[in-house]
């Protein structure tokens, strides 16, 4: 029988590169090739084993700091006066880390990111040592890289740089440009003879890790940022991901070859993959990473540094898949959190809480974009609310939505105290209730409630907790429940219910029983008979389910109308999570039936009923 | 037969004790009757709270978990108003925005140069539309919505409150808005418990380019202007506090450190329902009076303002009582909102929820119903100054659904505004007709060349004048709804005052009937009168004779003019000729091909099968010629309902009540119900449905919904029409009891024709008791079940019927 990994999938939409900006960094690219030096003797040394990130102390949190590429990117007046980008200076750079030092670094933000453009003219014509290496704009960076670290280092901060994956076009110079320290190996020994491209720009030559010297190059790269003194690297347009898929895109040999290359410094050094990171080599990327941008850039290329629209609201549907990829050594990267500065930001309050509420209970590193020495006392009192940054960098799972993904939101996660923390969304454009009820957590009865962004405990609530919420607004909780929920539960795969369409039974190791039923759509249903309550009411269903992408279906009881469930993505199909709903059912047996409508629902593992109301 | 006759100052529901406790409150405004915007008395304020008790406040509440958006003001704005004055508010903490309304404040005008094609235009300059007068806010920057817990905002249907409150900081903050008739005013306070003040600006600002000035008093801000055609506005707003600072600041009002503060806006024009003196009062300057108006009322405290407007709202809304049944714990645990939702996602019954939706109709009449000017099709709650369709009056369906609830629903005193509208539109309506109707470009004039009487466009304006095309039964549906108020009062001085519209109407018709042979199914042919070409509103032929929807208008028409000649003993000569006419119309059959009611003079099917009008129904709805009993015969009761089942279930709003009332004329408790439910479903991005406020709403197309507030009245009126039939001498309950509400239930106040109310109890879908009560003697029938009870009362009188199963 075939499970729904096979089922037929909805046709995604190859979305088109959201980013038109960033193509600038391929169309500025000019013919600056660095002098040909003779190749000088052949590769290279034998592999390093490389040691996972979380023993080496890297990344047991979520970073935390400053980017600069948020500026960079923005058409803010006055923030890139010589041309897009040109805000990357070491000026710029020592004014933000000396700002980040006074502000900031006490309540955990600590790296200083240099992002792309150290190495490019304000043309963007790039620069190379003789080894083919990036070099630094001598007119950003009159002192070069490390007089940058140098000054972050004192200041008591990390210092961050960047890099494109792969070897830029610019830096082949016609093949013979010396590899350094890899004695015969040039330019033309580390890519296809074919020059075939990648990275999300196609700005690079992929590497051809079949020969050692593209090893060389790499760890070339790394010994150059490590004796700058660099503890970061973002690795730039990397596949899959980065809006590229196929062969020439896949980086996963570059990130490995970057991993080996760090370690072999001896210079404990993050690596930071960007952008839109394929979630199917999520693996790959824990495997050789500290965390990965899940999404496209947050940043809008306008006159803000983002906006809401554009892109930091695609992060609530992006983010749930990701849930059980993160740990201690890698993080899910949700990109900067701009909310320091409402008028540069191109935020309005409630949009700047919700935005750093979603990336603290994602624990995605919480690296602000924004000019720190103009942050506005609003947003210094969101980037400094510790009870949120401990939500951050506390040592809870990832939250999870545990209702429908709609434009109201409640997402949470248990805590290692037995506390939960409950944040609410209202993605909508106007202000709405937003309720959070206990069930949805598998508690009952009373629970104290603390607000987190407001510092203040709320006292005892009944059941589940209801705000009014601003257009775009949040809370986050910390809710200590006294009384678990119990429920009854309902396979999906039991004989007394009924299938219709193509459903079918299917084996799935993560499902309760060993089974699930899939194939659930257009048209397909599920129905739960027999389902007990105990008397007349309004009960809360948790529905167990797997599903590698978002899905919707139609949960109803006894015959009603039912409630549209957006169901976010478990992020493959072997994992099971679950998500409530509310449905009437009578005292005595009900019916609760999943219909795909004319639509894909996701597969169903089963449903728990609340044995009390 | 238990029958206990009541003495009639006994009688706890009765008119007579609203108009002892309006008195004893203390009001002198008169019912009804005309409420422009002029100087008037101060009012007498009552010497006892008229406050209700919160428990039985509660009874008749909404409430909700959210404020509103100020860019979603129709779906999530809170209503207010004082029958001429209304307002929108968001209740949002940190910024109260309100959206007013006045009913006149119309652009516009007499429109009677015809286009082309002999139609109307139908533009916002000639035509016009009704426009916003004024937003005001009022901010409180400390109070952002991100900080508040607790927040809840209630709609309070008896005492015509809306109030919000919520936590900031260990400290309670509440706010009360409402609009008062006695003081012709909107009044908002805020107030705290625990030790907060307020700080902030009152800001009012204009919709059509004004500018805001300090008012003449220093103590107010306000503004005034003209629109293009003439007609003068103006509005005022002040605030006072008992604590704290509150100042005039350039163009606005700041407060700074008020522990309470109570703002006062009013504002209106000088328009007047005086056709002669071109609609204008010339003697109102409205911005003045705005001030005058204001400061008057800031003479006295917040808690006088709401007592005297509380005595004056209350004892209307009193008027009618409802309880279909107990909803369960669960429903009531939800907020309106939600309640909706729930009770579309699960297909349960929620009784309460349904009654309330019937007493917001209620409260919106009151609110939108006692001034010169009656409810359009947004009455006087508008979000913008490009209302959809104007906002106007449209007379094929949508401003007579408004006014079927006021008789049923116990509001019989709100029906003036609507026949007053009426009486000084009709020099104008008889201008335009005599001069413009026969014009030649005009496809409906009439071919006998004759001309008289009066009739209307598709849509009206205040100020005389039509738009769109012309409507030549229009005429005849409102002389229904205005004979239909007589019906239920019996009030004779009423019908002297309406009759020369109803007269008007039947010359119009009289000069318009053309003659036409048709052959009767057994092959006989007769000459019949027809309406000469028409258009079956709004779909089909556009050149039709004898439309079923316009003889059945006339044939409904002259006999109201029988009767209304009889009651006022006038025109007896000319009623046997118009008598002689109606014995003539030809009367609609069954269409041998479709099984239905002709729409047309055809058997064929010539429009849309699931149309949203019911125009060929009107016999049967909110006409009383087709009956479910023998008096009816059964071809034509079986192909009317054939129609209604072909027309469908799933319309929209005022289509879906207009279905739900033709169900319940057929005795089809259930199906009305669903449609009831059909528009209690949740409006979502525009669908058809409820918005969160329980406005109604129409999707024009997917993610557009408009604000159409018939069905806000005429669902309303199918709920009292499922409960309770009448007709002159004849009165049944529970003609079309729900499943869902069978099990017990009460209504108290029902109009019932023949110049009775009803009071009345059930259970297990039997009647246990029921009261009726006459206002001025008079004799009728009632049924309920299989029991019949003759009833002869005097005036004031109740009987009580008991053991009627």
């Amino acid at each position: 029988m075939p499970s729904s990994s096979s089922s037929p999938l909805p046709p995604t939409s190859a979305g088109p590169a959201r980013r038109a900006a960033r193509t600038l960094l391929v169309l500025a690219v000019t013919a600056g090739l660095a002098a040909a030096v003779p190749a000088a003797g052949s590769a290279a040394s034998a592999p390093t084993t490389p040691q996972p990130s979380a023993t080496t102390g890297v990344a047991a949190k979520p970073y935390m700091g400053w980017s600069s590429w948020s500026m960079q990117s923005s058409k803010y007046p006055g923030l890139n006066p010589d041309g897009d980008y040109s805000y990357l200076t070491e000026a710029n750079v020592l004014k933000q880390t000396d700002a980040l030092a006074a502000k900031l670094k006490d309540y955990g933000y600590t790296y200083v990111n240099i992002d792309a453009g150290w190495w490019r003219k304000n043309d963007w014509t790039p620069e190379y040592d003789q080894y083919g290496r990036q070099a630094a704009d001598p007119l950003r960076f009159p002192h070069g890289m490390k007089a940058v670290a140098d000054h972050i280092h004192a200041k008591g901060l990390k210092a961050g740089i960047y890099l494109p994956v792969g070897l830029e076009k610019e830096a082949y110079g016609g093949g013979s440009v010396p590899i350094w320290n890899a004695p015969g190996c040039t330019t033309a020994d580390i890519v296809y003879p074919d020059l075939r491209t990648t990275n999300g720009w196609d700005s690079s030559y992929k590497l051809d890790f079949d020969n050692p010297c593209a090893q060389k190059y790499i760890d070339s790269q790394a010994q150059l940022l490590a004796g700058w003194g660099y503890d970061f690297l973002k690795l730039d347009g990397v596949g899959p991901g980065s809006f590229k898929s196929g062969d020439n895109y896949d980086n996963v040999p570059d990130v490995a070859a970057w991993q080996r290359a760090i370690a072999a410094t001896g210079r404990p050094m993050h690596l930071e993959l960007s952008w839109s990171l394929d979630i199917g080599h999520a693996a790959d990327w824990k495997q050789y990473s500290n965390g990965w941008r899940i999404d496209t850039d947050v940043e809008c290329y306008c006159n803000t540094l983002v906006t809401w629209e554009n892109s930091v609201n695609d992060r609530w549907n992006d983010a749930p898949a990701w849930s059980d990829k993160a740990g201690p050594g890698g993080w899910n990267d949700l990109d900067s959190l701009d909310v320091g500065n409402g008028q540069m930001d191109g935020l309005s309050n409630a949009e700047r809480q919700s935005y750093m509420t979603l990336w603290a209970i994602n624990k995605s590193p919480l690296f602000t974009g924004d000019d720190l020495t103009s942050l506005d006392s609003y947003g210094l009192s969101l980037l400094t609310n510790q009870e949120v940054i401990g939500v951050d960098q506390s040592d809870s799972p990832v939250a999870r939505p545990v209702t429908s993904v709609g434009d109201q939101q409640v997402w949470g996660t248990r805590n290692s105290d037995g506390s939960y923390t409950v944040a609410l969304f209202n993605l909508s454009g106007a202000p709405a209730s937003v309720t959070a009820d206990w069930a949805d957590f598998g508690f009952t009865g009373n629970a104290a409630v603390r607000d987190l962004w407001n510092k203040q405990n709320l006292g005892s609530y009944r059941n589940g907790i209801t705000e009014a919420l601003p257009a775009h607004g949040s809370r986050l909780f910390t809710v200590k429940p006294r009384t678990a929920l119990a429920t009854t539960g309902y396979e999906a795969e039991s004989a007394a219910n009924t299938l219709s369409g193509n459903a079918s039974v299917a084996g799935c190791d993560a499902c309760s029983g060993g089974q699930k039923v899939g194939n659930l759509y257009l048209g397909g249903k599920l129905t739960f008979n027999g389902v007990q309550a105990p008397k007349d009411g309004i009960y809360t269903v948790q529905i167990s389910y797997v599903s590698g992408d978002p899905r919707s279906a139609t949960v109803s009881s006894n015959g009603g109308n039912g409630t549209g469930v957006n169901f976010p993505s478990t992020g493959d199909w072997n994992t099971v999570h679950a998500i409530s709903v509310q449905l009437a059912l009578k005292a005595g047996p009900n019916t609760i039936t999943v219909d795909s409508g004319n639509w894909y629902a996701p597969d169903i593992d089963k449903i728990a009923v609340p044995q009390t109301l | 037969m238990d029958i206990q006759h009541t003495d009639p100052t006994e009688h706890p529901t009765s008119r007579r004790r609203f108009l002892a406790l309006a008195a004893a409150a203390g009001t002198t405004a008169a019912l009804g009757g005309l409420n422009a915007f002029t100087a008037s008395a101060a009012p007498l304020r009552p010497t006892q709270s008229p406050m209700l008790s919160a428990a039985d406040a509660a009874k008749n509440q909404l409430w909700w978990q959210a404020p509103g958006s100020s860019t979603s003001m129709i779906g999530q704005g809170l209503p207010v108003g004082n029958g001429r004055l209304g307002a929108l508010a968001s209740n949002d903490p940190g910024t109260e925005f309100l959206t007013v309304t006045d009913a006149g404040l119309w652009t516009g005008g007499l429109n009677d140069t015809l286009q082309d094609d002999g139609q109307f235009p139908y533009g916002r300059d000639d035509f016009g539309s009704l426009t916003l007068l004024a937003e005001l806010t009022v901010a409180v920057p400390g109070h952002d919505l991100g900080r508040a817990n607790n927040y809840r905002r209630v709609l309070d249907l008896a005492q015509g409150l809306v109030s919000a409150s919520y936590d900031i900081g260990g400290v309670t903050y509440q706010r009360q808005i409402f609009a008062s008739r006695p003081d012709d005013a909107i009044v908002l306070h805020f107030s705290q418990q625990g030790g907060g003040t307020y700080t902030g600006t009152v800001s009012l600002a204009g919709t059509h380019g004004e500018s805001t000035a300090a008012g003449d008093a220093a103590r107010c801000v306000s503004f005034g202007g003209t629109l293009g055609n003439g007609l003068k506005y103006g509005a005022a707003v002040t605030a006072y506090s008992g604590s704290g600072k509150v100042a005039v600041d350039g163009t606005t009002l700041s407060f700074t450190g008020c522990k309470d503060l109570t703002v006062v806006l009013s504002g209106g024009t000088d328009y007047a329902p005086d056709a002669a003196a071109g609609f204008r009062n010339p003697s109102v300057d409205p911005r003045a009076l705005a001030i005058s108006k204001v400061l008057a009322a800031a003479g006295h405290s917040y808690d006088t303002l709401l007592h005297t407007h509380v005595a004056d709202f209350r004892p209307v809304f009193g008027q009618l009582d409802i309880n279909l049944g107990t909803s369960s714990a669960a429903q009531r645990g939800l907020d309106t909102w939600e309640r909706v939702q729930a009770r579309y996602r699960d297909n349960v019954p929620d009784p309460e929820l349904e009654a309330a939706y019937l007493q917001f109709g209620r409260y919106l009449m009151i609110s939108g119903s006692r001034g010169t000017l009656p409810m359009g099709l947004q009455s006087v709650w508008l979000d913008g100054n490009d209302p959809d369709w104007m906002g106007d009056y449209h007379t094929d369906i949508n401003i007579q659904m408004n006014y079927w609830m006021a008789d049923r629903a116990g509001l019989s005193d709100c029906f003036d505004s609507f026949a007053d509208y009426c009486l000084a539109q009709l020099p104008s309506w008889t201008d335009v007709t005599q001069r413009l109707f026969n014009s030649l470009t005009n496809r409906y004039r009439n071919s006998s060349g004759k001309i008289a009487g009066w009739t209307v466009a598709i849509s009206t304006n205040p100020y005389g004048g039509g738009g769109w095309w012309w409507h030549p039964a229009g005429n005849a549906w409102l002389c229904h709804n205005l004979f239909d108020h007589y019906e239920y009062t019996q009030d004779r001085a009423y019908l002297e005052k309406v009759y020369p519209l109803i007269k008007g109407a039947v010359e119009f018709w009289e000069a318009r009937l053309i003659t036409t042979t048709v052959t009767d199914a057994s092959g006989a042919s007769r000459e019949v009168l027809i309406a000469d070409s028409d258009w079956s509103p709004e779909q089909g032929p556009l050149d039709a004779k004898g439309i079923t929807y316009a003889q059945e208008q006339v044939w409904n028409l002259f006999g109201h003019f029988h009767t209304a000649t009889e009651v006022l003993g006038r025109d007896a000569a000319y009623r046997a000729t118009i008598d002689g006419l109606r014995d003539r119309l030809y009367l609609p059959v069954v269409s041998p091909t479709t099984g239905w009611l002709e729409e047309w003079m055809s058997p064929d099917n010539l429009g849309e099968t699931t149309h949203r009008h019911l125009s060929p129904l009107f016999g049967l709805f909110p006409g009383d010629r087709i009956r479910p009993d023998d008096s009816t015969p059964k071809d034509i009761l079986d192909g009317a309902t054939a129609l209604l089942t072909a027309r469908g279930m799933n319309s929209f709003g005022w289509a879906n009540a207009w279905r739900a009332l033709c169900w319940a004329r057929l005795k089809d408790g259930d199906k009305a119900y669903q449609l009831i439910g059909t528009n209690l479903q949740p409006s979502v991005n525009g669908s058809n449905g409820s918005a969160m406020n329980l406005f109604d709403i129409y999707q024009t197309e997917p993610g557009r919904g408009i604000f159409q507030i018939d069905a806000n009245f005429g669902t309303p009126s199918a709920i009292v029409e499922m409960l309770v039939y009448s007709r002159p001498g004849h009165v049944e309950l529970l003609p079309a009891l729900p499943a869902a509400w069978a099990a017990s239930g009460s209504v108290s106040g029902v109009g019932v024709r023949g110049g009775f109310t009803a009071d009345f109890t059930w259970k297990n879908g039997k009647v246990v008791q029921a009261t009726l009560t006459s206002v001025r003697g008079g004799t009728t029938t009632l049924v309920a079940g299989a029991a019949t009870r003759k009833v002869s009362l005097k005036p004031g009188e109740s009987v009580t019927l008991r053991n009627l199963a």
